[in-house]
Formats: structure tokens, sequence, C-alpha cells
């Protein structure tokens, strides 16, 4: 059995109980569900609100640099610290915070492999509501490293060119267009369908049923032999807004380590709403 | 307490038992199979409402029992709706508090029937591009609470507690037995926490091992609340395969249309999930010809009456 190529992004939750307050480790939750860390946290952990701490509260954009700086000093962080993040749904939108930390060059930074359901359902691992007492510091960040960013302009260049890998991570369903997102979800698009050219991958395809991602023979199976995902090119992952398709990201450049991969944030959204951009259905 | 004459001390008193069963009514305009008589088992004559007062009343008396209620501690469920509503109910009259997760689709009129109850509530998107195995957001985020917090709550989790089965072997089960006079032949239900088929089930069979079990489950991607389809069951931890002869795939839409056709044309204002069951039962009735079908219709129409409209557009005044 094959390791992942970067086996160390991942940390599994006994390892994160034994490193429990052990200085220089930092735990991040970050929730689809913005109540879950009130109700109830790992011990030490802050919680990120993804709606009103991830991304620009202006403009459609992720935070700046400034602002990351300013989160992650009050969050008690310094760009020394091992950081793990941790979430519910299989870690999607802290895949996405991952994809963040990197993108703004903290160097140590991983996943809790399962994310909180898993911790949850794991009967030696305790749960507080206590919130987190917090140091500030004055942490630094880098300037974003745009190679692991795409943007539209981009995204409208590589669709005409041919070249790339483009795997949408949605569900078959928006994929084909019969819906444009899924039930109750209020950031929606124009039209329906997928940016022509692009695989359908659904980001589930990469997860064990208790939360976990494959291992790296299953993935290498299903993406590259099954699914026809070409190493030798660069690839660009998509999704509605950005946050499955970072758990993609995840496993397209870490656990398989594709040379060069970029997580699309504009996604769906902004693309089924571009006048005049081809669509497939 | 006297059941004959119906006056009864406490509200508890009236919960079923093979003493005080709910009714069981005929099917009579919408069945045309003679030799295969359908008895409808009226769940919404329970004191709240619907089949889950059996469940929840079986809950919450393990939970006191066992002292888990004593010093405040309240209860958190992750609830549809008829769970809650008994739950929390029976709860306020016995001075507990139950804090209900109920997912984002249940209708309006069930969570603000929750809150008159005396439920807390709180609200989570479920269907958010769900993965096999990970669970619900509600049943997760109901976990968090009885694990973090569990000075203040625990957690009867009717999808894992094996009371919820218990209730239906010492009550449903004995009561569609002596309502019968053994005569059953098939049980019809809807799968949601799948305590009512497997307790039900269990019980008949002891007494009879012919007897068919039938389960209807709605197409994927339904709305019928409290019901679910076999890919959703992973989450129930009480669906025992090896009870069920017959799951029936059955297009979503029939449960609301089959309501309608109950409640028009039987005199039984039952709701979508008897519908359901109505057509699994009377597609069962044109296969096998000859039988004694009992259905379990879990509850009525009034707190449906904008998903009716959603499907039924005709309905709109």
């Amino acid at each position: 059995m094959t390791e992942y190529a970067h086996p160390e992004v991942l940390v599994d939750t006994d390892w994160v109980k034994q490193n429990l307050g052990k200085p220089g480790i930092k735990l991040v939750e970050v929730d689809v569900d913005t109540k879950a860390y009130d109700a109830g946290h790992i011990a030490g952990s802050v919680g990120f609100n993804w709606q009103s701490q991830l991304q620009d509260q202006v403009r459609r954009d992720i935070i700046s640099k400034q602002e990351f700086e300013k989160l992650l000093s009050a969050a008690g962080v310094s760009p020394s610290d091992t950081v793990i993040l941790y979430g519910d749904n299989n870690n999607w939108f802290a895949s996405y915070a991952f994809w963040l930390f990197k993108m703004y060059g903290h160097q140590d930074v991983r996943l809790m492999n399962g994310g909180r359901v898993k911790w949850l359902n794991e009967s030696d691992k305790e749960l507080t509501a206590e919130p987190t007492k917090i140091t500030p510091t004055q942490y630094r960040a880098s300037e974003p490293d745009l190679s692991l960013r795409t943007l539209l302009p981009e995204v409208l260049k590589v669709q005409t060119e041919k070249r790339h890998n483009l795997v949408d991570v949605r569900s078959p369903d928006e994929f084909t267009g019969k819906v444009i997102a899924p039930p109750g979800m209020t950031e929606t698009a124009q039209r329906g369908g997928h940016i022509p050219g692009a695989k359908s991958i659904p980001w589930s395809t990469a997860a064990n049923p208790d939360g976990t991602f494959k291992s790296a023979d299953e993935l290498r199976k299903i993406y590259l032999e099954e699914k026809g995902v070409d190493p030798q090119k660069d690839t660009i992952a998509y999704c509605r807004i950005g946050e499955r398709s970072s758990h993609t990201w995840v496993v397209l450049k870490y656990l398989l380590g594709l040379p060069n991969v970029k997580n699309y944030d504009g996604s769906w959204t902004e693309y089924g709403s571009i006048v005049g951009a081809p669509i497939e259905k | 307490m006297e059941h004959q004459t119906r006056v009864y001390e406490n509200v508890f008193e009236m919960m079923p038992s093979e003493e005080n069963p709910t009714p069981l009514v005929r099917i009579n305009r919408l069945n045309v199979h003679a030799e295969f008589p359908l008895y409808a088992k009226l769940e919404w004559m329970n004191p709240f409402g619907s089949v889950k007062d059996r469940a929840a009343w079986e809950l919450l008396r393990d939970l006191e029992e066992r002292g888990k209620l004593n010093n405040g501690r309240g209860l958190v469920e992750p609830t549809s709706g008829n769970t809650g509503i008994s739950l929390a109910a029976l709860a306020r009259a016995r001075g507990h508090r139950l804090l209900a997760i109920v997912p984002n689709k249940v209708p309006h009129e069930k969570k603000v029937l929750l809150k008159i109850a005396g439920a807390d509530l709180e609200i989570v998107s479920d269907e958010l591009c769900p993965a096999p195995g990970l669970g619900d957001g509600s049943i997760n985020l109901a976990k968090t609470y009885a694990k973090a917090q569990s000075h203040k709550y625990v957690m009867p989790n009717q999808y894992e507690n094996e009371n919820n089965v218990e209730a239906h072997i010492k009550t449903t089960g004995p009561e569609i037995w002596k309502q019968t006079k053994g005569r059953i032949t098939h049980l019809f239900t809807s799968l949601g926490t799948c305590g009512t088929v497997t307790g039900v089930g269990r019980f008949l069979r002891t007494k009879n091992p012919k007897i068919r079990i039938v389960a209807v489950q709605p197409t994927e991607g339904h709305d019928v609340p409290g019901l679910r389809n076999v890919s959703q069951l992973e989450v129930s931890k009480l669906f025992d395969p090896s009870l069920v002869d017959d799951i029936l795939e059955l297009d979503f839409n029939l449960a609301y249309t089959r309501a309608l056709d109950l409640c028009q044309n039987e005199g039984l204002l039952a709701g979508p999930s008897s519908g359901l069951i109505l057509e699994g039962a009377l597609q069962i009735a044109a296969r096998d010809q000859r039988g004694f079908g009992v259905m379990i219709f879990p509850d009525n129409i009034f707190k449906y009456t904008s998903n009716m409209i959603k499907h039924i557009p005709g309905l709109e005044p």
C-alpha cells in the first residue's frame, strides 16, 4: 500500500487527543453549521465562522492578508504553530480554511482526518462548551500564493485551450444542470450545467463512511485510472462556492501529489452567471 | 383509570395500551379487493397526535427511572416534528425541558407546534449535498450537546434507543393482535427511525411467523416529513432488514395524492405518510389478492397544509 504524497497534512483523532494542550499546537474548528462550535468543541479550540470571518464582508472575495492576520492574531495563533483544522461535513469548510492558510503561507497546517463527526462518535473523545482562553498574538502572513487559486479569466482561457484537468466536485444533479444548487441553498447561479470538458467527480468520492479520506491506492484508482485525471496536466477543482472543491483540492494536491492544482473558489455561482460563458449540460 | 367512561386523572393515563388501543378503521371506498380487507390504525388518536407518543413515553420513562433527568437536566433530541411534539408535551407535563434539533425542511406548522408544546428549538440545514454514512446534521448537533454539556442535556436518541422498539413490542403489536383477533396477514408501515416496523414486526412474528411485514419508502429526493428512503437509513440503528419481507419504493408525490384520497373518500384526515402506506397496501392487495392488512397511519393531515398545497396546487383557495 502506497502512502499519501504528503501524509504530513493529516492527523488522526487519536493524535489530536494525545497532543491536546501542548504548546505550539492550535486547534481551529470551522463548520458549515455555524452553531455547532458553540454547542460543543474540542477543548482549547477556537471556532471560525466561514460566513463572517473567512470571507470579505463587502465584496465577494476571500479575506485580505490584513484580515487574515487580524483573525489569527485574535485566535492566538503564531506563524510557527502547528494548526490543526477540523469541522463538520467531512471537513468541507475546514478544507476551505486549510486552503486559505496555505494561501497566506502558514507553514504547518493540517486537517484532523474525519473531522468533528469522527471525534463526536468516538467514546473516548470529549467535547466542551467552555469558551477557550486566548492570548492574542501579532500574526504576520505572507502575500497570497496565487499558484493555489484560479480566477475567472484563467478559467475561461483554460476552458478554450482544453489542456487542463477540470474537476467538478458537485453532485451529479448539479453537474447535469438538473438543479442549479442543492435544495435550500441561497447561493445560486443564473444557469445550470458545468464548464465544458469538466469531469464529474463528486467530492464524496474521496471519503470513507466514517468521514476520513480514502487510502492513497483507492484515490489513485478513482481519480487517475477510472475518472481519467491526467497527472501530467495542471488541474482546477470547482464546486458551487469553493468549499467542497477545497476538499478535493486537498486530495489532488496533497494526498495524490499532483503538481499544479488550483481551487476555483468563484466556482459555479460565478461561472454559471457569466453572460456568454460556454456551458455544457 | 376507567377506559370505558374515558375519565382520566392525568394525560399519562391516556397513553395507548392493549386495554386502550388506538382505533382500527376499515378502508371501504378506496380498496376494491374484497378478499383483502385493509384496516388503518389511527395513530393520531394518541394524546399528542401521532404514533410517536408511544416511543416518546417509553424513552422518557426510561430516563426518569434511571435518574437521568434529575438536578434540572433536560432532554436534547433530533426530531422531524412528531417525536418532538410528543416528547416536549410529555416532558413539560412531567416538569422537564426539551431542546429539539429540527431540520430546516420540516414544515413551518410543526416548528410552531413544537414551540407551543414547550420545546426549545434549534434549526439546522441538513440537505447540503449529503454523503453516505455521514449522518444527519441534526443528529450530530444533538449528540454534540449531550456530549459537551452532559450536565444540562441527555439525549434519548430515538434512532438508536431500543426503548423505541420496546414501546411497540409492549403496545402497538399486542393491540393489533388483539384487535384483529389474530387474523392479520400483512402489516404495512413506513420507515423513519424504524422503531415501529421493528417493534411491531418482532411482536407479530412471535405470534405468527408467516405475517408479512411490508415497508414503504418514498423515492429519493422526497420531502415527506418523518420518512426515510433506504439510502438515508444508515442513521437508524433500529432497522432490522431480516424482519421486512417487502420494501416498496413509491413515487413520493403519491404520499400527498393518496392522503387527499383518504380525506375525501374515507373520512380519514390522514397525513402524507399514511397516504404512501395506503398506496403500498393497495399494490400488495392487488398482488396477493387474499389477506388481512393493517396499516399504521402515523399522523393526520393538519400539520401538512403547506406541503399539500405545494404538491396539489388545486388546493390553493
